[in-house]
């Protein structure tokens, strides 16, 4: 626009008075031109002289195609793209593009493309880039009468946005410094009477608003502790003070509510280093939208792919990768997922053993990053026994399958891995943790009967619904060998609810409890809701001294901050309409195994991924939310309805995993190390602590003595999870106080690297009379082929030739000594990374 | 540079950063930063200055103490709330003691009583969940049988490992001869739980474990282990954890063959003169362990010293073992550091999850009384030879501005140069910082 204006009025020589005339007529045209259109009006010789011979490859699409601002502090973001004519691509350009505004009394538009009215009136903007230019409309209402400012709708997203109300400062359960809000605005009519009841009414002053304490604080023109949060002058400070200036309502006559938030653009893919825009419209009960992109908050899950600031625009870094922003308004959240390529990298699409590859191949080509080769044999084999069963296999099982030539010894291993009886003792463990299977708080009987019990659900490897079916509804003695004491572990409804709905669900709605979910649409109601099930869950004392779990009819909860009864409901459902059952929980139950539950079938599918990988597809594994997306949507999909077809087999899934070349690749290259999202490589793993103390009792041929069980017994086969073990303890073995599987640690720290090297109870198993060195120093093996032996038993695999002179060394310095040499070459083994982690 | 500020998309209390800060005060960009409120921020940021403390000491006595009888006699009080202790004068002219802590009486003039912390929370595990973590438990005293209680919230050895790493061949956060009740890492993981040394170092056959190399090996054959296994893992790379696993594995290695961190676990090495001074007690060589281990660079040692929970006939016990123990322990301890030139750069403090009920009960104790206890600090920037607050005349609450958990805790963070306000996420996502609330306690500084 302006490009046009400075050409015409600087030339005027060139142009016919009337010419000139025709096009400032079209220039100043008050209506919405669209893209385009000014080369349609304009003569074609002009555009010539205008714009130099290759200028003219690109469109300015504006968006939306006009603008109603009604209000002295709406905002609209107009999104301004660049289509490449040639290749149809977009560019967001709202942070390059000029505006030139032809009333500027009307309205002001800064850099990034986002308009704040001045007065009543309509008006246009130019948007030109690189010659190329477009216009929009913009019309002014609701300035010289404004509707009066409503506390619950319009000044809560202002101290949100303006962090007020975060938990680090005056949203924390003490407030900051004797004032207090609820955290992100959860309970606005407690806020609004902690502005302006509480602290003798000093916080807000109708009769001079800018001297209102609030105003004076938030703009830091008094000293504040949280510095400035709102600057003088900007739209969030005239609104504070029109809110005060009329008399500070809480509501207006307009009750509609938000409902919904719109993201756009809501995909897309952004080149390195490229940046975009993004607008956010809210919608609320009546339909009208208004932009709220101003008062919105953003934040990225992945920052070091995508960051975003506070006026939702994206930038993106150097890597690879996706992000998902989260967007945030009056409760509603939505997400904007980007996507960005690796430029020109080569992609050779490898073989695919099933559909897993296919969704990973398919991802990976998108980011232009090539997945690793194939693992080697004996890398596959140590992974897949320690995944699937968690042992280590034998230097004989370690030997057969290496020497074995036939091509689908792999898929006949993973067979047999599964029928194995360590398979259930493994994951029997592995689900005592989170179903909170603690002998001090269920008993020692409680914790054999619940071990029992998941140990016969994984060796008969029973349908997963049936089983969760068997938890949720449990009932009887809960020393029995059934799931009942997960409910004496548990307690109130609340604990119940909440964990049942982490551990099944992976929708962690403990949030919910104080305040609504920061980042997710549930709130308060919704977990009251949701407890509401297990309201009618009692023990009551058995005769023989244990308990016994029945299940009564219930009742609804009262939220405690309203104090009114919320109806029992699912998430996201509607009110159950009859409750008129003995046990409310079979209607939970049938909700949860429906086909179309929206959470329980990708649950325990991505659980299990996690477990094979090492990270789930969406991650945290139990944080199912809109504004946390699966790292591949359609590969999550597909293995839920993959799960779901097969009747809930675990061990068919699992099948299909461990057959997948992405779970069997190797380690990273160059060109992927740094993907960690997609599953382009694999990845170290730390063992569990049991599996590790397993593993150096196998290989050093010494069973661990556990006090008060038989010699031989595995840790993994352990129900006491309060059995004394300085080594169990110090590798992160979890207190089974939560259902969350983050409680088992696998941080390495110094005193595991002390024990594993310098302990006398590892030391004395190395050198145990009786031990694995011994034998193998008094056997007729020669050295090599000891150290052969050893590797096999230690890392799965023969050891190379420069590996082999290494150790060969200890046999020379010894002498005639061999045990020592041995005893020597199996420390050091034991003490490779390689044999700590699973790789 | 204002759109340096709004960038960000997170801002926390304390978002301003004090290098941003100074650039704006500079430019006077923002009307709205007064000079106050820059000097605010100055006293605030952790990067300000260098920090006085680069260790801390801190001796717990667990169950605790019966101040009254020991940091704030209340000679005036009836024969039930007195006791039988008299307070005797100290170095410091105006500061009295009980009469059981004579040898810190002579050394009053080195460290500091701060005789108004209080706070709410009267059981044990629930209160040293809060004293050592600066925050509530979320369940009942006694209902929580794990050792450490905290499971969610770090302990502040925890966090002084994660803000400042080691700075020698020692863990960084080391407990003593036992893990403290509530000294865990909480979410911060494995990575930030204490090294402990589960052995007590007045007995005889005081061992840390996993240190001394077994007897079966001879120091050539350790060796020898360590080089070929260096010659195995010569061209391995290792990646994520496994890196850091083996960095933790030169740690190791470092800890059993540095001379240094071998010397730092021998207490034998220390003349039996000094020896006798901590005292041949549970206590007194926990704290000279303590000052070796400083020595050898860790930065919080955190000495768990029980029975301290007296509820029956207390009196024996507090002056013949207890009193005389702590007395002997922490004024030898001081007295040690200052001799070492290292009492300006060590922070030692020595209180408990509690003080003790003003009146005697039926069965000669003192029960739990968390209102008011006395708490020492010495060192590493604090104001030494001075008292901090009052109690009223039977010791019950303080007269003078309490004190409680959150501003301990920032004082400590403080003099070791850590910003209270970092904040972390737990896993669940929720933002928890440092410390909530409270503030550095300014009459303790130098």
């Amino acid at each position: 626009m302006l490009l046009y204006q400075v050409v015409i009025r600087s030339c005027p020589e060139y142009f016919l008075p009337e010419q000139r005339d025709a096009m400032l007529s079209v220039l100043f045209h008050e209506n919405t031109i669209k893209s385009g259109a000014i080369s349609k009006f304009a003569p074609a010789f002009l555009l010539v002289l205008l714009f130099s011979s290759g200028m003219v490859h690109a469109d300015i699409k504006i968006s939306p195609e006009k603008v109603l601002l009604d209000g002295p502090e709406s905002t609209q973001q107009i999104l301004i793209s660049r289509i490449d004519k040639k290749t149809g691509n977009q560019t967001d350009i709202s942070n390059l593009a000029k505006y030139a505004i032809t009333d500027p009394k009307i309205i002001r538009i800064d850099s990034f493309g986002l308009i704040e009215p001045l007065s009543e009136g309509e008006t246009l903007i130019t948007v030109s880039h690189e010659g190329e230019q477009s216009r929009i409309n913009v019309k002014v209402v609701g300035l010289k009468n404004p509707k009066p400012v409503s506390f619950e709708q319009q000044i809560i997203p202002l101290l949100t946005k303006a962090s007020c109300n975060s938990g680090g400062c005056h949203g924390k359960n003490e407030g900051q410094n004797g004032f207090k809000l609820s955290v992100f605005g959860f309970d606005p009519f407690a806020d609004y009477q902690s502005l302006v009841m509480e602290g003798r009414g000093r916080r807000v002053f109708a009769a001079s608003p800018e001297n209102s304490l609030l105003v004076a604080k938030a703009s830091a023109r008094i000293p504040h502790g949280g510095g400035r949060k709102i600057t003088e002058g900007s739209l969030p400070y005239k609104r504070l003070l029109r809110w005060i200036t009329e008399g500070m309502n809480y509501k207006s006559e307009n009750t509609s509510t938000v409902v919904a938030l719109e993201v756009q653009p809501s995909q897309f893919i952004l080149e390195p280093n490229g940046s975009q825009q993004l607008r956010v419209t809210a919608i609320n009960s009546e339909g009208t939208r208004f932009c709220v992109t101003a008062e919105a908050e953003f934040e990225s899950n992945a920052p070091n792919i995508a960051g975003v600031d506070r006026r939702g625009g994206i930038q993106a870094g150097d890597n690879p990768g996706e992000a998902a922003i989260l967007v945030r308004y009056m409760g509603e959240v939505n997400v904007c997922r980007i996507t960005i390529p690796r430029k020109g990298a080569p992609f050779t699409r490898p073989n695919e053993n099933n559909f897993i590859d296919t969704h990973v191949w398919n991802k990976l080509s998108m980011l232009g990053i090539p997945p690793s080769d194939l693992s080697n044999d004996s890398t596959f084999m140590r992974r897949v026994y320690l995944d699937t069963i968690g042992t280590l296999p034998t230097a004989a099982e370690a030997r057969k399958f290496l020497e074995n030539t036939a091509t689908d010894k792999r898929t006949k291993l993973i067979d047999q891995l599964l029928e194995r009886p360590e398979y259930a003792d493994f994951w029997a463990m592995q689900w005592s943790d989170l179903l909170r299977v603690d002998r001090d708080a269920i008993t020692a009987q409680g914790a054999i009967g619940m071990t029992r019990w998941l140990r016969r659900q994984f060796a008969e490897n029973r349908p997963y619904d049936e089983m969760v079916k068997d938890i949720i509804l449990a009932q009887g003695s809960t020393a029995a060998e059934s799931p009942a004491a997960f409910y004496k572990a548990l307690g109130t409804p609340e604990i119940i609810s909440r964990s049942v709905s982490q551990l099944f669900l992976g929708v962690r709605i403990e949030c919910a409890q104080c305040h609504h979910h920061p980042s997710e649409k549930w709130g308060q109601d919704d977990y009251f809701a949701l407890a509401g099930f297990f309201t009618g869950v009692a023990k009551k004392s058995l005769p023989t001294g244990s308990e016994s779990i029945v299940g009564k009819v219930g009742n609804d909860l009262k939220n405690p901050r309203t104090n009114t009864l919320v109806p029992t409901k699912a998430l996201g459902e509607k009110e159950v309409s009859s409750l008129v059952v003995t046990d409310r929980r079979e209607l939970l139950a049938k909700w949860m195994m429906n086909e179309s539950n929206p959470f329980f079938a990708k649950s325990i599918t991505n659980r299990i991924w996690s477990h094979y990988f090492g990270k789930g597809l969406v991650e945290p594994i139990d944080d199912f939310r809109t504004t946390n997306p699966a790292s591949n949507e359609p590969l999550l999909e597909e293995l839920a309805l993959h799960l779901r077809k097969n009747k809930y087999n675990l061990k068919a899934l699992t099948k299909t995993i461990l057959n997948s070349r992405t779970y069997q690749l190797g380690i990273g290259t160059p060109l992927n190390i740094n993907d960690e999202q997609n599953f382009s490589h694999s990845i170290n793993r730390a063992m569990p602590a049991e599996v590790l103390l397993d593993a150096i009792t196998q290989v050093t041929g010494i069973p661990e003595k556990f006090n008060g069980w038989p010699e031989g017994v595995r840790a993994i086969q352990v129900w006491d999870n309060r059995m004394p073990s300085y080594f169990l303890k110090l590798f992160g073995r979890p207190v089974r106080a939560s259902v969350c599987e983050c409680e088992r640690s696998n941080e390495p720290s110094i005193a595991q690297a002390l024990h594993l090297m310098n302990a006398p109870e590892i030391v004395a198993k190395i050198h145990a009379r009786k031990g694995t060195a011994r034998q193998l120093a008094e056997s007729k093996l020669t050295a090599p082929e000891i150290i052969a032996e050893l590797y096999l038993a230690v890392l799965c695999r023969f050891p190379t030739d420069k590996e082999t002179e290494v150790l060969q060394e200890l046999f020379k310095e010894a002498g005639a000594d061999r045990r020592t040499a041995v005893e020597d070459a199996l420390w050091a083994l034991l003490n490779t990374k390689e044999f700590v982690y699973i790789h | 540079m204002m759109n340096e500020l709004m960038k960000r998309s997170n801002q926390f209390c304390d978002g301003v950063s004090r290098r941003q800060a100074l650039r704006i005060g500079a430019s006077g960009f923002l009307a709205g930063l007064t000079l106050p409120k820059l000097f605010q921020m100055e006293a605030t940021a952790s990067t300000g200055q260098a920090p006085k403390a680069k260790s801390c000491i801190f001796l717990y006595l667990q169950g605790g103490p019966s101040t009254i009888d020991m940091w704030d006699m209340k000679p005036d009080a009836p024969a039930e709330i007195r006791g039988p202790y008299k307070p005797i004068r100290t170095n410091v002219v105006g500061t009295m003691v009980g009469e059981h802590c004579h040898r810190s009486a002579k050394i009053a003039d080195k460290y500091t009583i701060l005789r108004s912390h209080s706070h709410n929370d009267n059981g044990h595990t629930t209160g040293s969940h809060y004293v050592l973590t600066g925050n509530r438990p979320n369940f009942a005293d006694g209902a929580n049988s794990r050792i450490p209680v905290n499971e969610l919230y770090p302990s502040l050895g925890s966090i002084v490992s994660r803000e400042l790493g080691t700075r020698g061949s020692v863990p960084p956060y080391i407990n003593m001869p036992h893990p403290l009740t509530a000294g865990g890492p909480g979410f911060y993981g494995a990575e930030h739980a204490p090294f402990v040394i589960e052995s007590d170092p007045v007995q005889p056959d005081f061992e840390v474990k996993d240190l001394q190399t077994d007897e079966r090996l001879s120091e050539l054959r350790f060796k020898r282990r360590q080089r070929v296994l260096k010659g195995l893992e010569k061209d391995s790379v290792q990646s994520g954890r496994a890196n850091t696993m083996a960095t933790y594995y030169d740690k190791a290695r470092d800890l059993i063959t540095s001379p240094e961190a071998r010397k730092a676990f021998d207490l034998k090495s220390e003349p039996e003169k000094l020896r006798t001074a901590y005292g041949h007690t549970s206590l007194g060589q926990c704290s000279l362990l303590s000052r070796r281990l400083v020595e050898a660079g860790c930065r919080f040692v955190g000495v768990d010293h029980g029975s301290w929970d007296t509820h029956f006939s207390c009196f024996p016990s507090l002056e013949k073992d207890l009193i005389p123990h702590a007395d002997m322990a922490f004024s030898t301890l001081v007295s040690d550091l200052q001799d070492r030139g290292l009492l300006e750069s060590t922070l030692v403090v020595m209180m408990g999850e509690m003080g003790r009920t003003p009146r005697i009960n039926d069965k000669a104790g003192r029960d739990h009384w968390s209102q008011a206890q006395s708490v020492l600090l010495a060192g590493g920037g604090i104001k030494p030879g001075i008292v901090v607050g009052a109690t009223d005349k039977t010791a019950s609450f303080p007269t003078t501005e309490p004190f409680g958990v959150a501003d301990v805790l920032r004082t400590i963070f403080h003099l070791m140069g850590i910003d209270s306000d970092k904040v972390y996420r737990t896993p669940l996502g929720r933002p928890v910082p440092i410390v909530s609330g409270g503030k550095v306690i300014k009459e303790l500084l130098v």
